[in-house]
Protein backbone atom coordinates (compact mmCIF):
# COMPACT_ATOMS: atom_id res chain seq x y z
CA UNK A 1 0.00 0.00 0.00
CA UNK A 2 2.71 2.45 1.04
CA UNK A 3 4.70 1.38 -2.00
CA UNK A 4 1.74 2.16 -4.26
CA UNK A 5 1.25 5.59 -2.71
CA UNK A 6 4.93 6.37 -3.12
CA UNK A 7 4.82 5.26 -6.71
CA UNK A 8 1.74 7.38 -7.41
CA UNK A 9 3.42 10.41 -5.83
CA UNK A 10 6.51 9.84 -7.94
CA UNK A 11 4.54 9.52 -11.17
CA UNK A 12 2.13 12.40 -10.55
CA UNK A 13 4.50 14.69 -8.67
CA UNK A 14 6.28 16.49 -11.48
CA UNK A 15 3.18 16.94 -13.71
CA UNK A 16 1.33 18.47 -10.76
CA UNK A 17 4.18 20.85 -10.00
CA UNK A 18 4.44 21.93 -13.64
CA UNK A 19 0.70 22.38 -13.88
CA UNK A 20 0.71 24.52 -10.75
CA UNK A 21 3.66 26.55 -12.02
CA UNK A 22 1.88 27.25 -15.30
CA UNK A 23 -1.32 28.03 -13.45
CA UNK A 24 0.20 30.66 -11.15
CA UNK A 25 2.72 32.08 -13.60
CA UNK A 26 0.02 32.73 -16.16
CA UNK A 27 -2.66 33.78 -13.63
CA UNK A 28 -2.33 37.51 -14.26
CA UNK A 29 -1.43 37.21 -17.93
CA UNK A 30 -2.97 39.80 -20.19
CA UNK A 31 -1.15 38.53 -23.28
CA UNK A 32 -3.55 37.60 -26.05
CA UNK A 33 -1.42 34.65 -27.15
CA UNK A 34 -0.65 33.29 -23.70
CA UNK A 35 -3.90 33.37 -21.79
CA UNK A 36 -4.08 32.29 -18.15
CA UNK A 37 -4.26 28.51 -17.70
CA UNK A 38 -7.51 28.97 -15.77
CA UNK A 39 -9.03 30.38 -18.95
CA UNK A 40 -7.70 27.48 -21.05
CA UNK A 41 -9.09 24.93 -18.61
CA UNK A 42 -12.45 26.68 -18.58
CA UNK A 43 -12.39 26.69 -22.37
CA UNK A 44 -11.50 23.00 -22.41
CA UNK A 45 -14.89 21.88 -21.13
CA UNK A 46 -16.74 24.18 -23.51
CA UNK A 47 -14.70 23.29 -26.57
CA UNK A 48 -14.45 19.53 -26.30
CA UNK A 49 -18.11 18.67 -26.32
CA UNK A 50 -19.47 15.25 -27.22
CA UNK A 51 -19.95 16.46 -30.76
CA UNK A 52 -16.35 17.60 -31.05
CA UNK A 53 -15.17 14.24 -29.73
CA UNK A 54 -17.27 12.54 -32.37
CA UNK A 55 -16.33 14.93 -35.19
CA UNK A 56 -12.65 15.54 -34.48
CA UNK A 57 -11.09 13.36 -31.80
CA UNK A 58 -12.50 9.99 -32.88
CA UNK A 59 -11.65 10.39 -36.59
CA UNK A 60 -8.09 11.37 -35.62
CA UNK A 61 -7.68 8.41 -33.32
CA UNK A 62 -9.24 6.09 -35.90
CA UNK A 63 -6.80 7.23 -38.60
CA UNK A 64 -3.90 6.86 -36.22
CA UNK A 65 -5.12 3.39 -35.21
CA UNK A 66 -5.52 2.26 -38.82
CA UNK A 67 -2.16 3.64 -39.95
CA UNK A 68 -0.34 2.34 -36.90
CA UNK A 69 -1.87 -1.14 -37.08
CA UNK A 70 -1.06 -1.41 -40.79
CA UNK A 71 2.52 -0.27 -40.10
CA UNK A 72 2.95 -2.84 -37.33
CA UNK A 73 1.61 -5.69 -39.46
CA UNK A 74 3.59 -4.76 -42.57
CA UNK A 75 6.72 -3.78 -40.64
CA UNK A 76 6.93 -7.03 -38.69
CA UNK A 77 6.05 -9.25 -41.67
CA UNK A 78 8.54 -7.57 -44.01
CA UNK A 79 11.13 -7.33 -41.25
CA UNK A 80 10.94 -11.07 -40.57
CA UNK A 81 11.40 -11.78 -44.26
CA UNK A 82 14.28 -9.35 -44.79
CA UNK A 83 15.96 -10.35 -41.54
CA UNK A 84 15.85 -14.06 -42.37
CA UNK A 85 16.87 -13.94 -46.04
CA UNK A 86 20.48 -12.85 -46.24
CA UNK A 87 20.61 -11.66 -49.87
CA UNK A 88 17.37 -9.75 -49.43
CA UNK A 89 18.88 -7.97 -46.43
CA UNK A 90 21.98 -6.91 -48.35
CA UNK A 91 19.87 -5.85 -51.33
CA UNK A 92 17.43 -3.74 -49.33
CA UNK A 93 19.64 -2.27 -46.61
CA UNK A 94 20.72 0.92 -48.44
CA UNK A 95 17.18 1.60 -49.62
CA UNK A 96 15.80 1.15 -46.11
CA UNK A 97 18.35 3.52 -44.64
CA UNK A 98 17.45 6.08 -47.31
CA UNK A 99 13.73 5.69 -46.72
CA UNK A 100 14.18 6.14 -43.01
CA UNK A 101 16.28 9.26 -43.49
CA UNK A 102 13.54 11.08 -45.44
CA UNK A 103 11.56 13.20 -42.94
CA UNK A 104 7.98 11.89 -43.25
CA UNK A 105 6.22 15.31 -43.25
CA UNK A 106 7.78 16.20 -46.60
CA UNK A 107 5.90 13.27 -48.05
CA UNK A 108 2.54 14.83 -47.23
CA UNK A 109 2.31 16.93 -50.43
CA UNK A 110 3.52 13.97 -52.48
CA UNK A 111 1.03 11.58 -50.95
CA UNK A 112 -1.74 14.13 -51.47
CA UNK A 113 -1.01 13.96 -55.19
CA UNK A 114 -1.92 10.32 -55.52
CA UNK A 115 -4.00 9.60 -52.43
CA UNK A 116 -6.15 12.72 -52.55
CA UNK A 117 -7.14 14.56 -49.41
CA UNK A 118 -9.41 11.99 -47.77
CA UNK A 119 -8.84 9.57 -44.91
CA UNK A 120 -6.73 7.40 -47.18
CA UNK A 121 -4.16 10.16 -47.54
CA UNK A 122 -3.91 10.65 -43.79
CA UNK A 123 -3.51 6.95 -43.13
CA UNK A 124 -0.90 6.75 -45.90
CA UNK A 125 1.06 9.61 -44.33
CA UNK A 126 1.01 7.88 -40.95
CA UNK A 127 2.20 4.62 -42.53
CA UNK A 128 4.95 6.42 -44.45
CA UNK A 129 6.46 7.48 -41.14
CA UNK A 130 5.57 4.59 -38.82
CA UNK A 131 6.65 1.74 -41.05
CA UNK A 132 10.41 2.41 -41.00
CA UNK A 133 11.26 2.25 -37.32
CA UNK A 134 9.21 -0.95 -36.97
CA UNK A 135 10.68 -2.51 -40.10
CA UNK A 136 14.29 -1.60 -39.32
CA UNK A 137 14.07 -2.66 -35.69
CA UNK A 138 12.42 -5.94 -36.67
CA UNK A 139 15.21 -6.64 -39.17
CA UNK A 140 17.85 -5.83 -36.56
CA UNK A 141 16.03 -7.93 -33.95
CA UNK A 142 15.71 -10.93 -36.26
CA UNK A 143 19.37 -10.73 -37.20
CA UNK A 144 20.46 -10.56 -33.59
CA UNK A 145 18.63 -13.73 -32.51
CA UNK A 146 21.20 -15.87 -30.72
CA UNK A 147 22.84 -18.38 -33.12
CA UNK A 148 22.84 -21.02 -30.37
CA UNK A 149 19.06 -20.70 -30.15
CA UNK A 150 18.79 -21.09 -33.91
CA UNK A 151 21.14 -24.11 -33.79
CA UNK A 152 18.96 -25.61 -31.09
CA UNK A 153 15.86 -25.08 -33.22
CA UNK A 154 17.62 -26.62 -36.22
CA UNK A 155 19.00 -29.59 -34.27
CA UNK A 156 15.50 -30.49 -33.07
CA UNK A 157 14.14 -29.95 -36.57
CA UNK A 158 11.49 -27.52 -35.46
CA UNK A 159 10.70 -26.59 -39.05
CA UNK A 160 10.48 -23.19 -40.69
CA UNK A 161 7.14 -22.10 -39.34
CA UNK A 162 7.72 -23.11 -35.74
CA UNK A 163 11.24 -21.67 -35.76
CA UNK A 164 9.78 -18.39 -36.94
CA UNK A 165 6.89 -18.22 -34.49
CA UNK A 166 8.44 -19.88 -31.44
CA UNK A 167 12.07 -18.72 -31.70
CA UNK A 168 12.72 -15.85 -34.11
CA UNK A 169 9.67 -13.73 -33.33
CA UNK A 170 9.98 -13.86 -29.53
CA UNK A 171 13.76 -13.52 -29.79
CA UNK A 172 13.35 -10.36 -31.84
CA UNK A 173 10.43 -9.03 -29.82
CA UNK A 174 12.39 -6.65 -27.55
CA UNK A 175 13.65 -4.82 -30.62
CA UNK A 176 10.26 -4.98 -32.33
CA UNK A 177 8.63 -3.36 -29.32
CA UNK A 178 11.29 -0.64 -29.34
CA UNK A 179 10.47 0.08 -32.98
CA UNK A 180 6.76 0.16 -32.23
CA UNK A 181 7.33 2.64 -29.41
CA UNK A 182 9.26 4.98 -31.71
CA UNK A 183 6.59 4.56 -34.38
CA UNK A 184 3.80 5.51 -31.99
CA UNK A 185 5.38 8.89 -31.26
CA UNK A 186 5.93 9.49 -34.98
CA UNK A 187 2.36 8.40 -35.69
CA UNK A 188 0.86 11.02 -33.35
CA UNK A 189 2.94 13.76 -34.97
CA UNK A 190 1.96 12.70 -38.48
CA UNK A 191 -1.68 12.37 -37.52
CA UNK A 192 -1.72 16.04 -36.56
CA UNK A 193 0.39 17.21 -39.49
CA UNK A 194 -1.67 15.38 -42.09
CA UNK A 195 -4.79 17.02 -40.70
CA UNK A 196 -3.25 20.46 -40.92
CA UNK A 197 -2.79 20.24 -44.67
CA UNK A 198 -6.19 19.38 -46.02
CA UNK A 199 -8.94 18.18 -43.80
CA UNK A 200 -12.49 18.75 -42.69
CA UNK A 201 -12.10 17.05 -39.34
CA UNK A 202 -9.55 15.91 -36.81
CA UNK A 203 -7.53 17.26 -33.93
CA UNK A 204 -4.91 18.91 -36.14
CA UNK A 205 -7.65 20.49 -38.27
CA UNK A 206 -9.45 21.80 -35.17
CA UNK A 207 -6.30 23.34 -33.70
CA UNK A 208 -5.44 25.11 -36.96
CA UNK A 209 -9.01 26.36 -37.24
CA UNK A 210 -8.93 27.78 -33.71
CA UNK A 211 -5.66 29.49 -34.46
CA UNK A 212 -6.96 31.05 -37.68
CA UNK A 213 -10.09 32.32 -35.96
CA UNK A 214 -8.02 33.70 -33.07
CA UNK A 215 -9.73 31.38 -30.58
CA UNK A 216 -6.45 31.20 -28.68
CA UNK A 217 -7.65 29.54 -25.42
CA UNK A 218 -9.46 26.89 -27.49
CA UNK A 219 -6.26 26.32 -29.48
CA UNK A 220 -4.29 25.84 -26.28
CA UNK A 221 -6.95 23.43 -24.99
CA UNK A 222 -6.50 21.39 -28.17
CA UNK A 223 -2.77 21.23 -27.57
CA UNK A 224 -3.41 20.10 -23.99
CA UNK A 225 -5.75 17.42 -25.28
CA UNK A 226 -3.11 16.19 -27.72
CA UNK A 227 -0.60 15.96 -24.91
CA UNK A 228 -3.05 13.95 -22.81
CA UNK A 229 -3.80 11.69 -25.77
CA UNK A 230 -0.09 11.05 -26.27
CA UNK A 231 0.40 10.29 -22.58
CA UNK A 232 -2.59 7.92 -22.57
CA UNK A 233 -1.27 6.08 -25.63
CA UNK A 234 2.14 5.77 -24.01
CA UNK A 235 0.51 4.32 -20.88
CA UNK A 236 -1.44 1.76 -22.94
CA UNK A 237 1.78 0.91 -24.75
CA UNK A 238 3.62 0.39 -21.48
CA UNK A 239 0.93 -2.11 -20.41
CA UNK A 240 1.26 -4.03 -23.68
CA UNK A 241 5.05 -3.94 -23.31
CA UNK A 242 4.86 -5.39 -19.81
CA UNK A 243 2.47 -8.11 -20.95
CA UNK A 244 4.46 -9.16 -24.02
CA UNK A 245 7.99 -8.73 -22.67
CA UNK A 246 7.47 -9.63 -19.01
CA UNK A 247 10.07 -12.39 -19.40
CA UNK A 248 12.58 -9.92 -20.81
CA UNK A 249 12.18 -7.30 -18.09
CA UNK A 250 12.09 -9.86 -15.30
CA UNK A 251 15.12 -11.68 -16.63
CA UNK A 252 17.08 -8.46 -16.66
CA UNK A 253 16.13 -7.50 -13.12
CA UNK A 254 16.38 -10.96 -11.59
CA UNK A 255 19.70 -11.88 -13.16
CA UNK A 256 21.37 -8.64 -12.19
CA UNK B 1 24.97 -45.97 -35.38
CA UNK B 2 27.27 -43.06 -36.16
CA UNK B 3 29.92 -43.37 -38.79
CA UNK B 4 32.35 -40.59 -39.57
CA UNK B 5 34.04 -41.23 -42.91
CA UNK B 6 36.98 -39.09 -43.89
CA UNK B 7 35.21 -35.95 -42.73
CA UNK B 8 37.04 -32.63 -43.11
CA UNK B 9 36.35 -28.96 -42.98
CA UNK B 10 38.22 -25.94 -44.35
CA UNK B 11 37.54 -22.33 -43.63
CA UNK B 12 38.61 -19.13 -45.29
CA UNK B 13 40.32 -16.20 -43.63
CA UNK B 14 41.05 -13.23 -45.91
CA UNK B 15 40.84 -15.43 -48.97
CA UNK B 16 43.30 -17.94 -47.58
CA UNK B 17 42.13 -21.49 -47.06
CA UNK B 18 42.90 -23.05 -43.69
CA UNK B 19 42.26 -26.67 -42.94
CA UNK B 20 40.57 -27.04 -39.58
CA UNK B 21 39.84 -30.74 -39.83
CA UNK B 22 41.86 -32.73 -42.33
CA UNK B 23 40.19 -36.12 -42.35
CA UNK B 24 38.58 -37.99 -39.50
CA UNK B 25 37.31 -41.53 -39.60
CA UNK B 26 35.73 -43.42 -36.72
CA UNK B 27 32.62 -45.33 -35.77
CA UNK B 28 30.36 -45.26 -32.76
CA UNK B 29 28.31 -48.38 -32.14
CA UNK B 30 24.71 -48.41 -30.98
CA UNK B 31 24.52 -47.85 -27.22
CA UNK B 32 28.14 -46.73 -26.85
CA UNK B 33 29.38 -43.77 -24.82
CA UNK B 34 32.33 -42.23 -26.62
CA UNK B 35 34.27 -39.16 -25.52
CA UNK B 36 36.20 -36.95 -27.92
CA UNK B 37 39.13 -34.93 -26.54
CA UNK B 38 41.82 -32.87 -28.16
CA UNK B 39 43.99 -29.80 -27.67
CA UNK B 40 42.11 -26.51 -27.71
CA UNK B 41 41.34 -25.25 -31.18
CA UNK B 42 41.43 -28.70 -32.75
CA UNK B 43 37.89 -28.44 -34.13
CA UNK B 44 35.95 -30.54 -31.62
CA UNK B 45 32.91 -28.32 -31.89
CA UNK B 46 33.21 -28.23 -35.68
CA UNK B 47 33.19 -32.02 -35.69
CA UNK B 48 30.08 -32.16 -33.52
CA UNK B 49 28.29 -29.57 -35.62
CA UNK B 50 28.99 -31.62 -38.75
CA UNK B 51 27.67 -34.79 -37.08
CA UNK B 52 24.57 -32.84 -35.97
CA UNK B 53 23.92 -31.63 -39.51
CA UNK B 54 24.40 -27.98 -38.50
CA UNK B 55 27.50 -27.51 -40.64
CA UNK B 56 28.29 -29.03 -44.02
CA UNK B 57 31.65 -30.82 -44.26
CA UNK B 58 34.12 -29.75 -46.93
CA UNK B 59 34.92 -33.40 -47.66
CA UNK B 60 33.89 -36.78 -46.42
CA UNK B 61 30.63 -37.36 -44.58
CA UNK B 62 28.98 -38.33 -41.34
CA UNK B 63 26.45 -41.13 -41.51
CA UNK B 64 23.75 -41.85 -38.98
CA UNK B 65 22.21 -45.30 -39.37
CA UNK B 66 23.97 -45.55 -42.73
CA UNK B 67 22.34 -42.39 -44.06
CA UNK B 68 24.48 -39.44 -44.94
CA UNK B 69 23.90 -36.42 -42.73
CA UNK B 70 22.85 -33.47 -44.89
CA UNK B 71 20.73 -31.74 -42.26
CA UNK B 72 19.91 -32.46 -38.62
CA UNK B 73 19.20 -36.21 -38.52
CA UNK B 74 16.05 -37.73 -37.08
CA UNK B 75 16.23 -39.19 -33.55
CA UNK B 76 19.24 -37.04 -32.68
CA UNK B 77 19.46 -34.52 -29.86
CA UNK B 78 22.19 -32.00 -29.16
CA UNK B 79 23.22 -30.44 -25.84
CA UNK B 80 25.29 -27.30 -26.27
CA UNK B 81 27.90 -25.83 -23.99
CA UNK B 82 26.09 -22.50 -23.73
CA UNK B 83 23.06 -23.68 -21.75
CA UNK B 84 22.08 -20.09 -21.00
CA UNK B 85 21.79 -19.34 -24.69
CA UNK B 86 20.33 -22.66 -25.76
CA UNK B 87 17.26 -22.41 -23.53
CA UNK B 88 14.58 -19.96 -24.61
CA UNK B 89 14.11 -17.28 -21.94
CA UNK B 90 10.56 -16.50 -23.06
CA UNK B 91 9.41 -20.01 -22.24
CA UNK B 92 9.09 -21.62 -18.87
CA UNK B 93 11.10 -24.78 -18.17
CA UNK B 94 8.17 -27.04 -19.11
CA UNK B 95 7.62 -25.30 -22.44
CA UNK B 96 11.33 -25.44 -23.23
CA UNK B 97 11.40 -29.20 -22.72
CA UNK B 98 8.12 -29.66 -24.58
CA UNK B 99 8.93 -27.62 -27.69
CA UNK B 100 10.79 -30.32 -29.70
CA UNK B 101 8.02 -32.81 -28.90
CA UNK B 102 5.39 -30.74 -30.70
CA UNK B 103 6.14 -32.14 -34.11
CA UNK B 104 6.15 -35.77 -32.98
CA UNK B 105 2.38 -36.18 -33.21
CA UNK B 106 1.85 -36.77 -29.51
CA UNK B 107 -1.22 -35.71 -27.59
CA UNK B 108 -0.97 -32.91 -25.12
CA UNK B 109 -1.22 -35.36 -22.23
CA UNK B 110 1.55 -37.54 -23.66
CA UNK B 111 3.79 -34.52 -24.06
CA UNK B 112 3.12 -33.39 -20.52
CA UNK B 113 3.95 -36.85 -19.27
CA UNK B 114 7.22 -36.99 -21.16
CA UNK B 115 8.20 -33.55 -19.86
CA UNK B 116 7.43 -34.55 -16.28
CA UNK B 117 9.36 -37.79 -16.67
CA UNK B 118 12.39 -36.10 -18.20
CA UNK B 119 12.46 -33.46 -15.47
CA UNK B 120 12.21 -36.19 -12.85
CA UNK B 121 15.18 -38.00 -14.41
CA UNK B 122 17.37 -34.91 -14.13
CA UNK B 123 16.15 -34.25 -10.59
CA UNK B 124 14.07 -31.20 -11.45
CA UNK B 125 10.70 -32.71 -10.70
CA UNK B 126 7.82 -30.24 -10.74
CA UNK B 127 9.88 -27.32 -12.07
CA UNK B 128 7.71 -26.91 -15.19
CA UNK B 129 6.44 -23.47 -14.22
CA UNK B 130 9.84 -21.98 -13.35
CA UNK B 131 11.61 -19.62 -15.76
CA UNK B 132 15.04 -20.88 -16.93
CA UNK B 133 16.80 -17.69 -15.83
CA UNK B 134 15.63 -18.27 -12.28
CA UNK B 135 17.78 -21.41 -12.13
CA UNK B 136 21.49 -21.84 -11.46
CA UNK B 137 23.82 -22.72 -14.32
CA UNK B 138 23.96 -26.38 -13.44
CA UNK B 139 20.18 -26.57 -13.20
CA UNK B 140 19.80 -24.82 -16.56
CA UNK B 141 22.07 -27.39 -18.16
CA UNK B 142 19.94 -30.13 -16.56
CA UNK B 143 16.90 -28.56 -18.22
CA UNK B 144 18.74 -28.72 -21.56
CA UNK B 145 19.53 -32.39 -20.85
CA UNK B 146 15.88 -33.02 -19.93
CA UNK B 147 14.84 -31.45 -23.21
CA UNK B 148 17.19 -33.82 -25.03
CA UNK B 149 16.01 -36.98 -23.29
CA UNK B 150 12.29 -36.08 -23.43
CA UNK B 151 12.81 -36.14 -27.19
CA UNK B 152 13.91 -39.80 -26.76
CA UNK B 153 16.79 -39.61 -29.20
CA UNK B 154 18.79 -42.65 -30.16
CA UNK B 155 21.88 -40.50 -30.58
CA UNK B 156 22.81 -37.79 -28.09
CA UNK B 157 25.55 -35.34 -29.10
CA UNK B 158 27.03 -33.24 -26.30
CA UNK B 159 29.37 -30.32 -26.93
CA UNK B 160 31.44 -29.58 -23.80
CA UNK B 161 28.20 -29.42 -21.84
CA UNK B 162 29.82 -28.98 -18.44
CA UNK B 163 32.63 -26.60 -19.36
CA UNK B 164 30.84 -23.61 -17.86
CA UNK B 165 29.67 -25.03 -14.53
CA UNK B 166 31.54 -25.25 -11.23
CA UNK B 167 33.48 -28.39 -10.27
CA UNK B 168 30.96 -29.69 -7.73
CA UNK B 169 28.03 -29.36 -10.12
CA UNK B 170 30.14 -30.83 -12.85
CA UNK B 171 30.77 -34.05 -10.94
CA UNK B 172 27.02 -34.42 -10.30
CA UNK B 173 26.23 -33.83 -13.96
CA UNK B 174 28.82 -36.39 -15.06
CA UNK B 175 27.19 -39.02 -12.88
CA UNK B 176 23.80 -37.94 -14.22
CA UNK B 177 24.95 -38.56 -17.79
CA UNK B 178 26.41 -41.99 -16.92
CA UNK B 179 23.17 -42.85 -15.16
CA UNK B 180 20.89 -41.68 -18.01
CA UNK B 181 23.03 -43.41 -20.60
CA UNK B 182 22.89 -46.71 -18.70
CA UNK B 183 19.16 -46.39 -18.07
CA UNK B 184 17.97 -45.23 -21.48
CA UNK B 185 20.34 -47.25 -23.67
CA UNK B 186 21.11 -44.31 -25.94
CA UNK B 187 24.28 -43.68 -27.92
CA UNK B 188 26.27 -40.74 -26.56
CA UNK B 189 29.06 -38.77 -28.18
CA UNK B 190 30.55 -36.46 -25.59
CA UNK B 191 32.96 -33.71 -26.57
CA UNK B 192 35.19 -32.30 -23.85
CA UNK B 193 38.54 -30.64 -23.35
CA UNK B 194 38.85 -32.19 -19.90
CA UNK B 195 40.98 -35.34 -19.89
CA UNK B 196 39.71 -36.60 -16.51
CA UNK B 197 36.15 -36.11 -17.61
CA UNK B 198 36.68 -38.06 -20.81
CA UNK B 199 38.25 -41.01 -18.96
CA UNK B 200 35.65 -40.97 -16.19
CA UNK B 201 32.68 -40.89 -18.59
CA UNK B 202 33.67 -42.82 -21.65
CA UNK B 203 33.88 -46.41 -22.71
CA UNK B 204 36.23 -45.18 -25.34
CA UNK B 205 38.14 -41.93 -25.76
CA UNK B 206 39.05 -40.55 -29.15
CA UNK B 207 42.03 -38.20 -29.06
CA UNK B 208 42.25 -35.63 -31.85
CA UNK B 209 45.44 -34.02 -33.11
CA UNK B 210 46.12 -30.30 -33.54
CA UNK B 211 44.89 -28.77 -36.81
CA UNK B 212 44.86 -29.93 -39.54
CA UNK B 213 43.06 -32.41 -37.33
CA UNK B 214 43.16 -36.15 -37.66
CA UNK B 215 42.38 -38.96 -35.26
CA UNK B 216 45.50 -39.31 -33.15
CA UNK B 217 44.66 -42.16 -30.84
CA UNK B 218 41.85 -44.27 -29.55
CA UNK B 219 41.94 -45.31 -25.90
CA UNK B 220 39.68 -48.05 -24.56
CA UNK B 221 38.57 -47.31 -21.04
CA UNK B 222 38.24 -50.64 -19.28
CA UNK B 223 36.94 -49.23 -16.02
CA UNK B 224 33.71 -51.20 -16.03
CA UNK B 225 30.14 -49.94 -15.81
CA UNK B 226 30.14 -48.82 -12.16
CA UNK B 227 32.00 -45.55 -11.69
CA UNK B 228 32.33 -43.47 -8.59
CA UNK B 229 33.68 -39.95 -8.37
CA UNK B 230 35.94 -40.80 -5.45
CA UNK B 231 36.88 -44.46 -5.95
CA UNK B 232 37.19 -44.53 -9.72
CA UNK B 233 39.14 -41.31 -9.88
CA UNK B 234 41.63 -42.48 -7.26
CA UNK B 235 42.13 -45.95 -8.71
CA UNK B 236 45.48 -46.88 -10.32
CA UNK B 237 43.70 -47.93 -13.54
CA UNK B 238 42.16 -44.47 -13.84
CA UNK B 239 45.52 -42.80 -13.28
CA UNK B 240 47.11 -44.97 -15.93
CA UNK B 241 44.41 -44.21 -18.54
CA UNK B 242 44.48 -40.56 -17.67
CA UNK B 243 48.23 -40.53 -18.17
CA UNK B 244 47.84 -42.25 -21.50
CA UNK B 245 45.33 -39.71 -22.84
CA UNK B 246 47.37 -36.88 -21.37
CA UNK B 247 50.53 -38.07 -23.12
CA UNK B 248 48.70 -38.26 -26.43
CA UNK B 249 47.40 -34.72 -26.09
CA UNK B 250 50.80 -33.37 -25.09
CA UNK B 251 52.30 -35.07 -28.14
CA UNK B 252 49.50 -33.65 -30.28
CA UNK B 253 50.28 -30.16 -28.99
CA UNK B 254 53.92 -30.59 -29.93
CA UNK B 255 52.76 -31.63 -33.36
CA UNK B 256 54.32 -35.11 -33.27
CA UNK B 257 52.83 -37.75 -35.48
Amino acid sequence: MIVLVRKALLVLGLPSVLFALWWFASAGSTSFYFPPLSEIVAEFGETWTAERWREDVLPSVARLGAGYAASCAAGVALGLLIGRVRWLFHATEPVLEFARAVPPPVLVPVIMLFAGIGDGMKVAVIISGCLWPILLNTVAGVRSVDPVQLDTAAAYRLGRFRTLTAIVLPGASPRIVTGMRQALAIGVILMVISEMFAAQSGLGFAIVQFQRSYAIPAMWSGILLLGCLGAALAAVFACVDRAVLHWYHRQRTEEA
Amino acid sequence: MLEVAGIGRDYRVDGEVHTAIDALTFQVAEGELVCVVGPSGCGKTTLLRMCAGLLAPTRGAALVDGREVDGPPEDTAVVFQEYGRSLFPWMRVGANVELPLKRLGLTRAQRRERVAEALRLVDLEGKERVWPWQLSGGMQQRVAIARAIAFRPRLLLMDEPFAAVDAQTRADLEDLIRDLWARLGITVVFITHDIDESVYLGQRVLVLSSPPTTLRAEVHIGLGPERDQLETRSSPAFAKLRGQVWAEIQAAKRGET
